[in-house]
Formats: C-alpha cells, sequence, structure tokens
C-alpha cells in the first residue's frame, strides 16, 4: 500500500503539485487575484456551463447507450457472430484516432457532406455546436460504460432474476426491481467515466464545437498553446476538477451504503436466463445494430481514404499511403507498440491493486487514494501533459525525453477503468466468501491471490485492455511528452492532418485499428483460459 | 515470489532500460521545428550533407512548441527553433527563452526580418491570399475574390473559413491587413469584419485549419497563407488563388538560438545556413512555397508568377506590436461574440 502511495504521490500530486506552484505563485509569493480575475471573464464562464451540459448529456446517454449494449450481449443470449459485431461496434470508437472521427462526421454531415449534401441535398447546413459534438462524444465514449457495465452484468446471476420470477413478477418488474438496482455501482461508475471523459476531451469540441459552443478544455488549450497563457489556462483546468468532484462524491453517496452482492459462493444449478422475452430480443438488436451501422460508416469512410491518392480530389486507388506508414513512419509504429505494451500489465496490475484496497480495505486515507486515482483522468490532457513536463524536465526527477514519463502518463491516467470496473465487481462479491477463506487458515495474501484475483481477472482484462487502447490513441497528454527519441503513432496521425495529408493520416488510423483488435482479440483467448470455475460469465468481455 | 511479480519485475527492469537516454555523436544538435516535417525533414538532411552535422528533430505546432520550451526553460531539450511565425519568436523572446545570435547574414536583411536585440532572424516571408474552391465560384457564377468587399457578397454567406484570433498568427495578420487597407481606421475596419463575419461558418484554431474544409468544398473560400494555399493545390484540390487589389499583408518565418542550448556551435551553425542563401535557394527544388527572406535568392518562376501584379505589403510591426493585444481582444468582443 506504501508502494502505491508512493506512486500517487509521485506520478499525480507531485506533477500536478508543481504546475500549481507555476499557476498561482509569483516569485514564490502567493498570487491568485489576477488568476481569479481570468476565471470570472464571463466568455469562460461560457465555457464552464458548456461543458457541464456537455458533459451530463454525454454521461447519462453514453450511460444508457452502454448499458443498451452491455443487456443486449449479456442477457439476450445472441449466437456467438452477432456479440461479436457488438463488440467490435463497441471497440472501434475507443480505438479511433484523434480527429478521425470529427473528420468523417464533417465529411458526412458537413455543409457539402455526403449525407447532407449529396443524399439529401440540405443547402447551408450547419454541423457545429453542441448536437455534433454530444454526438461525436457519445459514439466516442460509450464503450467505456460498456466495458464498465459488461462485466457487472455478466456476474449478476441469472438465478436472482430466476427467484423473482418464480414469486410471480413479470419481465418488466424484474428489470425495474431487481437487474437494474443490482447494476447500480456499475451504472454510476460508469457515468463518472463517461462524464469526466467528455469533461476533459478537447479534441472533439475543437474540430466540431464551432464558435457559438465553447468548452472548458478547449479554452484552456487555446489558453496555453494560443495565447501563451501558461497560468491562466492551468487555472482553468483546475476548475474542470471541481464538477469531477462533484460527481465522484454524489456517485460514492448515491451507491453508498446499499447491498449488491450477488455472487455469494453458495448457489444452485445454472440456469438459462430468461429476464427477455423472445420478441424484446429483435428491437434490442435492432438498436445496437443501428448504432453499429453509424460507427461503421465512418470506418468505410476512413477505410476508403486511405486507398485513394486524396480523399474529395483524386479517388484513383492507391496502396502508396500504407507503403509511407511503412517506411517513414515505422519508428513511431515501433515506438507505440514498445510504450502500449509495457503500460498494459502495469496499468492492469495497478488498477485492481488499487480497486481492491479501496474497495475491501479499511485504512486511513482510503477515500483520499481514490479521489487521487482519478485526478490524472479527469484533468484535460493538456494539463496533464504540461504538468508532467514541469515536474520531470528538472532534477530531482529528470524523466523528460525517456519512454517511462509517456509509460507513467497512460498508466495513472488511463486505468481508472479498471479501477472503477474492479470497484463495481467486488461490491457484488459477498466478503464472506473471502472471510471463508480466512477462517480455512489462508493468509490475506493468499486469499487475494486464490479466491479474490479470479474473481477479478475480468476488470483486470478490462483496466488493462483501456490502458494498452489509449496508448495506441491518446494524444493531448501525450503530444508534450514525446520527444527526439519516442514518438508516437498518434502524433504522425495529427502531423498528417497538418499536412493535408489525409491518406497516410487514413491508413495510420487503419493500422492501429487492426493491432488493437489483433491484441484485444489475443487477450479475450487469454480470459476465456482464465474462466473461473461455476457460474460467473465473463466470456467475451473485450471482443473478438 | 509469484510469477506475476516477477513479470512486474521484470517490466519495471525494461522501462529502465529503455529510459536511458541515447548517446549523442559530437556533431549534432537538437531542433523543434514548427515547419511541417514534409519541409522541415529536406531542410534539414540537406544541412547535414551539407556540414556533416546530424539534426535530430520534432515537429510542433508554434503554440505547442512554445509551450514546451518555456516549460524546459530550466533545463532546455533543444538547441534550435526552426522556422514558425515571428510573432511566435517575439512571444517566445519575451519569455526569454531565446539567446540573442546575430548570424553574418543579418546584416543583408531588411529591419522587418530581425529582431533588434539578435533573438531570432527571418528565414523566409510568407504572403496571405484568397483561395476559393473553384467548383464552388462556378457553382454559384461568382469570379475569384478580388477585392475585400467581394467577400461581403450573400452568396458566400456561410461558406468561408479563416483563423481564430485567439490561436493563430494568419488570423492577427488578416486582421492587420484589414485595418491596413483602412487607413488603419478601427471604425470602418471593425464595420467590415462585423460585415464579413455573416458568411463566415467557421473560426479554425491553426491557420492552414480552413484549406482541407475549402478544398473539399465544405466551405466555399477562405483567407491564408500562400505556402498552405499552393500545398492545397499541390495535393489535387481544385482551389483558386487571388489577391485583392486593395492589398493584402505577408508575415516573416524565423530561427533562433534556445538560450542555455547544450550544442551552442553547431546551432549556430544551423542558423548562419538557415538564413543565407545556401538553404533559401532549396525552396524552389523541393518546392516549398515560402518568399526566401535573403534578398539574393531569386523567388521561384512559379511562385513568382502567382504573385505577380499582386499588391502585398508587410506588416508594420511597431504598431502591430503596440496594439496587437487591444485589437485582438476587441475581435473577440465584437466579431468572434457578435450578437445579432
Amino acid at each position: 500500500m506504501l508502494v502505491l502511495w508512493a506512486l500517487l504521490a509521485l506520478f499525480v500530486v507531485f506533477p500536478l503539485g508543481a504546475l500549481v506552484a507555476r499557476a498561482f505563485f509569483d516569485g514564490g509569493r502567493f498570487a491568485p487575484g489576477a488568476l481569479l480575475a481570468i476565471a470570472r471573464d464571463p466568455n469562460h464562464l461560457r465555457a464552464f456551463g458548456n461543458s457541464l451540459l456537455l458533459g451530463a448529456l454525454v454521461g447519462v446517454a453514453g450511460t444508457a447507450l452502454g448499458f443498451l449494449f452491455a443487456f443486449t450481449a449479456v442477457r439476450v443470449g445472441l449466437p456467438r457472430g452477432w456479440s461479436a459485431v457488438l463488440d467490435a461496434a463497441a471497440l472501434l470508437p475507443l480505438v479511433s484516432p484523434p480527429f478521425t472521427t470529427a473528420i468523417a462526421i464533417i465529411f458526412s454531415f458537413g455543409p457539402r457532406g455526403l449525407i447532407t449534401w449529396h443524399l439529401f441535398g440540405l443547402k447551408g447546413f450547419t454541423v457545429y455546436g453542441l448536437g455534433s459534438t454530444f454526438a461525436a462524444e457519445t459514439l466516442t465514449y460509450f464503450p467505456l460504460a460498456y466495458l464498465t457495465l459488461k462485466p457487472v452484468l455478466a456476474a449478476l446471476d441469472p438465478n436472482v432474476e430466476d427467484m423473482a420470477f418464480s414469486l410471480g413478477s413479470s419481465r418488466r418488474r424484474v428489470f425495474r426491481t431487481v437487474t437494474l438496482p443490482l447494476t447500480v455501482p456499475g451504472l454510476g461508475n460508469a457515468f463518472l467515466l463517461v462524464f469526466a471523459a467528455s469533461l476533459a476531451d478537447f479534441a472533439t469540441p475543437l474540430i466540431l464545437a464551432g464558435n457559438d459552443f465553447p468548452v472548458l478544455p478547449t479554452q484552456a488549450y487555446l489558453q496555453i498553446t494560443g495565447l501563451f497563457d501558461f497560468k491562466g489556462g492551468a487555472v482553468l483546468s483546475f476548475v474542470l476538477l471541481v464538477p469531477a468532484f462533484v460527481v465522484f462524491v454524489l456517485q460514492r453517496a448515491w451507491v453508498g451504503r446499499r447491498y449488491y452482492v450477488t455472487i455469494g459462493g453458495k448457489t444452485g444449478a445454472e440456469t438459462a436466463v430468461k429476464s427477455v422475452a423472445g420478441w424484446a430480443r429483435w428491437p434490442l438488436l435492432a438498436g445496437c445494430l443501428a448504432v453499429a451501422a453509424v460507427i461503421g460508416w465512418f470506418y468505410a469512410l476512413l477505410a476508403y481514404a486511405s486507398v485513394v491518392v486524396a480523399l474529395g480530389a483524386n479517388h484513383a486507388w492507391t496502396w502508396v499511403h500504407y507503403r509511407v506508414i511503412f517506411t517513414e513512419g515505422l519508428k513511431a509504429i515501433r515506438d507505440t507498440l514498445v510504450i502500449a505494451g509495457l503500460g498494459m500489465p502495469l496499468g492492469g496490475v495497478y488498477g485492481i491493486l488499487l480497486g481492491y484496497l479501496v474497495a475491501r480495505k479499511a485504512f486511513a486515507g482510503r477515500r483520499a487514494m481514490e479521489v487521487v486515482s482519478m485526478v490524472n483522468y479527469a484533468l484535460p490532457g493538456t494539463i496533464v501533459g504540461i504538468a508532467y513536463l514541469i515536474a520531470f524536465n528538472d532534477p530531482p526527477l529528470v524523466l523528460t525525453g525517456t519512454a517511462l514519463i509517456l509509460v507513467a502518463c497512460y498508466v495513472f491516467r488511463y486505468s481508472p477503468t479498471g479501477i472503477r470496473t474492479t470497484v463495481a465487481l467486488l461490491q457484488q462479491i459477498d466478503p464472506g466468501l473471502e472471510e471463508a477463506s480466512q477462517s480455512l487458515g489462508a493468509g490475506s495474501a493468499r486469499t487475494f491471490w486464490r479466491i479474490t484475483l479470479p474473481l477479478l481477472v475480468p476488470a483486470f482484462f478490462a483496466g488493462l485492455g483501456v490502458v494498452f487502447i489509449r496508448s495506441m490513441t491518446a494524444i493531448s497528454a501525450t503530444i508534450f511528452l514525446i520527444s527526439i527519441n519516442w514518438t508516437l503513432i498518434t502524433v504522425r496521425i495529427l502531423e498528417n492532418m497538418t499536412e493535408l495529408s489525409l491518406g497516410p493520416a487514413a491508413a495510420f488510423s487503419m493500422l492501429v485499428v487492426a493491432i488493437v483488435f489483433v491484441v484485444m482479440a489475443a487477450l479475450s483467448r487469454l480470459l476465456r483460459r482464465f474462466r473461473t470455475p461455476g457460474r460467473v460469465m465473463v466470456a467475451g468481455l473485450l471482443g473478438g | 515470489m509469484p510469477r506475476w511479480l516477477t513479470a512486474l519485475g521484470a517490466a519495471g527492469l525494461a522501462v529502465t532500460a529503455l529510459s536511458a537516454t541515447p548517446g549523442v555523436g559530437a556533431e549534432s544538435l537538437n531542433a523543434y521545428a514548427i515547419w511541417p516535417e514534409n519541409w522541415a525533414r529536406p531542410m534539414l538532411q540537406e544541412f547535414e550533407k551539407a556540414t556533416g552535422i546530424k539534426v535530430n528533430f520534432v515537429r510542433f505546432s508554434s503554440g505547442e512548441a512554445l509551450a514546451r520550451l518555456i516549460a524546459e526553460k530550466n533545463t532546455p531539450r533543444v538547441d534550435v527553433l526552426f522556422g514558425g511565425p515571428v510573432e511566435t519568436f517575439a512571444a517566445g523572446a519575451r519569455e526569454g527563452i531565446f539567446e540573442p545570435y546575430q548570424p553574418p547574414a543579418a546584416a543583408g536583411l531588411p529591419a522587418r526580418f530581425k529582431a533588434a536585440d539578435g533573438s531570432w532572424t527571418a528565414i523566409a516571408d510568407d504572403p496571405l491570399v484568397f483561395m476559393s474552391n473553384s467548383r464552388f465560384l462556378k457553382d454559384n457564377r461568382l469570379e475569384p475574390p478580388a477585392s475585400w468587399e467581394d467577400l461581403l457578397d450573400p452568396r458566400y454567406k456561410n461558406m468561408l473559413q479563416m483563423a481564430d484570433a485567439r490561436t493563430s498568427g494568419t488570423a492577427v495578420t488578416r486582421i492587420f491587413s484589414i485595418l491596413e487597407v483602412n487607413g488603419r481606421d478601427e471604425t470602418k475596419a471593425f464595420e467590415y469584419m462585423k460585415k464579413k463575419r455573416r458568411n463566415v461558418q467557421l473560426y479554425t484554431k491553426s491557420g492552414g485549419g480552413g484549406t482541407l474544409p475549402v478544398g473539399l468544398g465544405q466551405a466555399g473560400a477562405g483567407i491564408f497563407f500562400i505556402v498552405d494555399a499552393l500545398d492545397t493545390k499541390a495535393k489535387g484540390y481544385d482551389v483558386t488563388l487571388s489577391f485583392p487589389k486593395e492589398g493584402i499583408g505577408t508575415s516573416a518565418e524565423a530561427i533562433a538560438l534556445i538560450r542555455g542550448a547544450k550544442n551552442p556551435a553547431a546551432a549556430r551553425k544551423l542558423i548562419d545556413w538557415a538564413t543565407s542563401p545556401a538553404m533559401q535557394r532549396l525552396y524552389a527544388t523541393h518546392k516549398i512555397n515560402f518568399v526566401p527572406a535573403h534578398p539574393e535568392v531569386p523567388i521561384e518562376p512559379g511562385l513568382a508568377a502567382v504573385l505577380k501584379g499582386a499588391k502585398i505589403f508587410p506588416i508594420d510591426e511597431a504598431y502591430a506590436g503596440a496594439n496587437r493585444k487591444r485589437i485582438v481582444e476587441r475581435w473577440v468582443n465584437e466579431v468572434l461574440n457578435l450578437k445579432e
């Protein structure tokens, strides 16, 4: 536990402290006055309101969509082929490198978009604003909710629902009074993750929000990179921590002291899932497939862009973009794989250890640890990146220019999915299982290793998967951490976008998608081998 | 020890091994480039060919490069900031991140191509230009815009894209061009910009952000630096370039030595080379459409043909520097957030 605290102190508290020191102190004196003026600026206040609105909308819609997907995947009893389609559709947006979804949306729904203009002949259609930003972020972040909710729903014993059925409940009533309430920890965690992700996202609004819908992360980014105002940018970012913290507290209060145990280790025979009527499968599946079709369309567009000379200008067939990325881009590909490969196991282990500690162990500062572990996730990437740069550029700890700083940034920024999934799963597992093990003479470590850990395998893989995916796709923080020695595919994509080279950008994106799918499929096979005995359904968590 | 702990330990060791910085050879230097990689790379390779000094570089947008340099101020990671608009260098000089250095070529440059204290020197000049989507012009029976007034035509409604003055030097140069053609009469200039606002679909964050939308036809026209506009054309997009008869502004691109550079001797050689005709003659060879800053280097004939007859004026450094903050603030309040 001390090690965890030391790591959190080093990679979360210390960089943030260094940033605060730069932002709030002027030559050693505390000088918040001018900075408060920045926070009071009416334009920034409007941006703050917009951020909250957007975060709440995306949080609700993303959680709902994630629940729809998870429920359909776990409870409808789909044939394997269909659930693979759902998994794939849910993974795609997570893998989408920055800007590509936004570009696909503009290409489809812009003033001369394939759909708005060529298909429907709409004139002067404005794509920029709340609507498109909301849609793009919901599509991008609902997989977080899906990944959080699926293990929770899978671990929910159908026998519990059966009991309600045998007591004469209708399906609707079972769903409302049994299934849904037992999913509350998952729903709370999913909302928290999606809300925080939207709150911290600056890339999507940068492209899609337009002029009339400013949001705070974008303003903070512009304050730093546009107006060269370090302090102002830092202040705006700290403002973002407030709503993230409030949601966290509310979520704790809501999930709070209720009882969600469904894995008690003493239930009966296997049972078929009955909670979904035969006819209801089709609308559920149709809903998922509609979303999947939209996502599929964006990627088809991307795939097309990667094999034509210049999308929109010259549609002659070519492989040249792939040749470019495997020659000039080879170093970026290699670096990215090394960094993602290192971050993946570390992130997975860190996620379940921290999740286990805060969910199961009573110790001083438990809440504090839980909050601190969320901080890097809730802050806009730009800020985390700059904080790391300030903190680790000078002695005592010089990490800039190394791979370690990138790995650390990914692990501490993207492990909350693993942590939240672990917490949500543990709230369903009866502590009696662990107590039984201990009263039979097993030590605390052995109990964790033999009893808790196997039950946490799905959370481990969820956490590790997200860290890997994010290592392949994230950019906002790491743009400040790449160096002459270590560069990343996403930075190359951004570079290509700057050079108007849509082709190589699209080819890189397709490569990222391919790598992620191969790795996820391998993880999924591994997970199936790990499948815990008994009735805990955990198969197929991560696609493939 | 459980197996996963061993694995964790191994991963930790691997990280430590990887984090060691590779050794740097005797004749090499490090740089941040603001020019896109497909222009910076050939130039720096030519430098290596000419001098044997290897340049390791990473490319960032101007804002990101500057934010990084400021954060790294106490322990600089690079020796040179290569390319990028002069105003980024002016902001950097105010932050004290540059070491003044006057290359030999500076003596032959006009005053607007070098900082008075030597903190930066220009390597190129980059005029603004109107760029329109050719098909958009044809569909709307429009001639290529030949005057600032032409952009107020209602047929452009919601179809212009150009840069946001809060983040882009392109936009600042554009606004000062408008002030200049209106005889620095701010009331008149802002009246014009407010009228033009109705036709603007989007103010983009980067100067070249609107080039692809114009190329694709998502937007009809915009105002860009000529380098970006000609690059759009070279990529195969059917766009038309034109200049306003009232005239349009231009902005220089620069290079600077970083204070506390680890390889100052090599860095000075790069600056000497980049500010001299040795590098600037190569723009034409590599199809980089900057106007050379050095008076001895002729403009590439193709570029010269585009610029022929265009009325281009430099933005008055003293006037722009003194008024920039106020004008940008006024632009944000009155133009960007225009209430109708």
